[in-house]
C-alpha cells in the first residue's frame, strides 16, 4: 500500500497486521505507542514509593493495584507496537533502560510527598484518560483494541486519584496548604502534558493524516481545561499567578501559553533533565535487578513436577 | 491426516475475532475454506482466524479462582462514590465497569 492510499483510507482501526503497509507509517505509530508504552511504564515507577507511603490500608491496596494495571498498559502497548515490525519489545525496553527511550513530560519530575500523588493520580491521569479515549478510534486496529481494555481500568485511577484529593482538601489546614503548594509546582508541567499548541508542534499533521492522531493537542488540552480547571477551583485550589489563565465569554478556559517554560519542556523531552535521567536510571537498575527472573522464565530448568503456582491475582 | 481447527469470526472491520466454532480440515488452507463456508456465510463477517486446536491452551475454574478469591472492591469505580459531576470518558469507563461487575454477580 503507497502512502496516498493510506491517507484515503485512514479511519477508525482500518489497519491490522494483515495489510502491507509502508514503512513512514509504521514507523510513525511504533514512534507513537512506543512512547505511550514508556510513559506508562515510567509513570508506574513513579508511584511505586507510595504503596510503601500509603496513609492507610485501603489507600495502599488501591494504588497497589493501580501500579499493577500501569505495568499491564505498558505491555499491552509494547504488543500493539511490536506487531508493527519496526523494533521488538526488548529494544524497546533497553532503549528505555539507556535513555534513548521518549516518555511524557510529567514523569521526569521527582514525586516526594503524598499530597502530591492526586497530581499525578487525578490530573495527569485525567489528561491521560482523554487522550485515550480519542485513541479507541485510532487507525492502527490492535492499539484500538489496546485503548479499550486500557480505557475500561482507567477510570478506577481518576475517581481514585480524587477521592484522594477530596480527603486531602476536606483534611487539616497544614494538609490543605501542603496540597495547594503541591498543585502550584505541578500544575504547569500537566498543562505542559498536551504538549505546544499545534502550530509548534512538529510531528501531528502526518499522524492525524493517517489517522493515527485522532485529535488534536489544541482540542485535548481545551477539553482538559474545561473539564479539570472547575473541578480543581470546587476542591479549594487555587490557580497559580502563572500560567496566566482566564475564563472567556463562552466559558471556555485559556491559557498563556508564553507563560509556560518551554526550554525545559523540551530538555525534558530530550531525555536531558538531570532529575529525569535519575528515574530513567532507577528503572534501569530495576530491569537488570530482575534479569535473574527472566532468565529463570527462559531457562529448561523449569521444575516440571509439583502443583502449578497460583499466579497473582 | 485432519485435524481440528477453531474458528474465530470478525463481524466488522476493527472489532475482535471471537470465537464461533470448529472444523475438521487436513490443512491451513482447507480449513480456512471451510471456515468461511460454515461461519462465514450466514452472520456478518469481514475477517476469520482458524488455529489448530492443539495449539489452544486452556484455563478454567477448576485450576484457578477468576478474579481472585478476595475482595478488591477498590480496583472498582463503583468504590468511589464522589458525587461530582465526570468527564464522559470516565462516566463511560464506570458504565462499562458496572456492566462487568453485575455479570461476574450474575455469574
Ligand atoms: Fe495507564
Ligand atoms: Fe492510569
Amino acid at each position: 500500500m503507497d502512502i496516498e492510499t493510506v491517507k484515503e483510507r485512514a479511519g477508525p482501526r482500518e489497519f491490522n497486521p494483515a495489510d502491507d503497509l509502508p514503512e513512514e507509517y509504521r514507523k510513525a505509530a511504533t514512534r507513537m505507542i512506543e512512547f505511550h508504552a514508556n510513559s506508562e511504564i515510567m509513570g508506574a515507577y513513579l508511584e511505586r514509593p507510595f504503596i510503601r507511603q500509603a496513609p492507610s490500608i485501603d489507600r495502599k491496596l488501591a494504588f497497589s493495584a493501580k501500579v499493577q494495571d500501569e505495568i499491564g498498559h505498558g505491555q499491552l502497548l509494547y504488543r500493539a507496537a511490536e506487531t508493527l515490525g519496526i523494533k521488538t519489545r526488548e529494544e524497546m525496553l533497553d532503549d528505555l533502560a539507556n535513555g534513548d527511550g521518549k516518555f511524557l513530560n510529567c514523569f521526569h519530575y521527582p514525586m516526594d510527598s503524598w499530597e502530591e500523588t492526586p497530581m499525578i493520580a487525578f490530573f495527569v491521569d485525567g489528561a491521560a484518560m482523554r487522550r485515550q479515549a480519542t485513541l479507541r478510534r485510532t487507525s492502527w486496529e490492535p492499539y484500538a483494541h489496546a485503548m479499550d481494555k486500557v480505557c475500561f481500568e482507567e477510570g478506577f485511577h481518576v475517581k481514585h486519584g480524587e477521592d484522594i484529593l477530596a480527603t486531602l482538601m476536606s483534611g487539616s489546614r497544614a494538609e490543605q496548604r501542603r496540597t495547594q503548594e503541591a498543585f502550584e509546582e505541578w500544575w504547569p508541567r500537566i498543562i505542559q502534558f498536551f504538549g505546544p499548541t499545534d502550530d509548534k508542534s512538529t510531528h501531528h499533521d502526518f499522524a492525524a493524516d493517517v489517522g493515527l492522531k485522532q485529535m488534536t493537542n489544541d482540542e485535548l488540552r481545551q477539553a482538559f481545561l474545561d473539564m479539570y480547571v472547575p473541578k480543581a477551583r470546587n476542591y479549594g485550589l487555587e490557580l497559580p499567578d502563572y500560567p496566566r489563565v482566564h475564563q472567556n465569554d463562552d466559558g471556555r478556559w485559556v491559557v498563556e501559553e508564553d507563560d509556560l517554560d518551554w526550554d525545559e519542556f523540551f530538555t525534558v523531552a530530550r531525555n536531558n533533565y538531570e532529575p529525569g535521567i535519575g528515574q530513567i536510571d532507577g528503572r534501569a537498575r530495576a530491569q537488570e535487578a530482575v534479569e535473574w527472573v527472566r532468565d529463570a522464565i527462559e531457562s529448561d530448568a523449569t521444575p516440571q513436577s509439583g502443583k502449578a503456582p497460583q499466579a497473582a491475582d | 491426516m485432519t485435524q481440528i481447527w477453531e474458528v474465530f469470526r470478525q463481524e466488522e472491520k476493527g472489532g475482535y475475532h471471537t470465537h464461533c466454532g470448529n472444523v475438521h480440515a487436513p490443512d491451513r488452507e482447507m480449513a480456512k475454506q471451510f471456515a468461511a463456508v460454515q461461519h462465514g456465510r450466514r452472520k456478518p463477517t469481514n475477517s476469520i482466524w482458524v488455529v489448530p486446536k492443539d495449539e489452544v491452551g486452556e484455563i478454567d475454574g477448576d485450576d484457578v479462582s477468576f478474579g481472585g478469591t478476595t475482595d478488591k472492591g477498590y480496583r472498582w469505580t463503583t468504590a468511589y462514590n464522589l458525587q461530582t459531576r465526570q468527564a464522559e470518558e470516565v462516566e463511560e469507563s464506570d458504565a462499562e465497569q458496572q456492566d462487568a461487575e453485575q455479570r461476574r454477580g450474575e455469574a
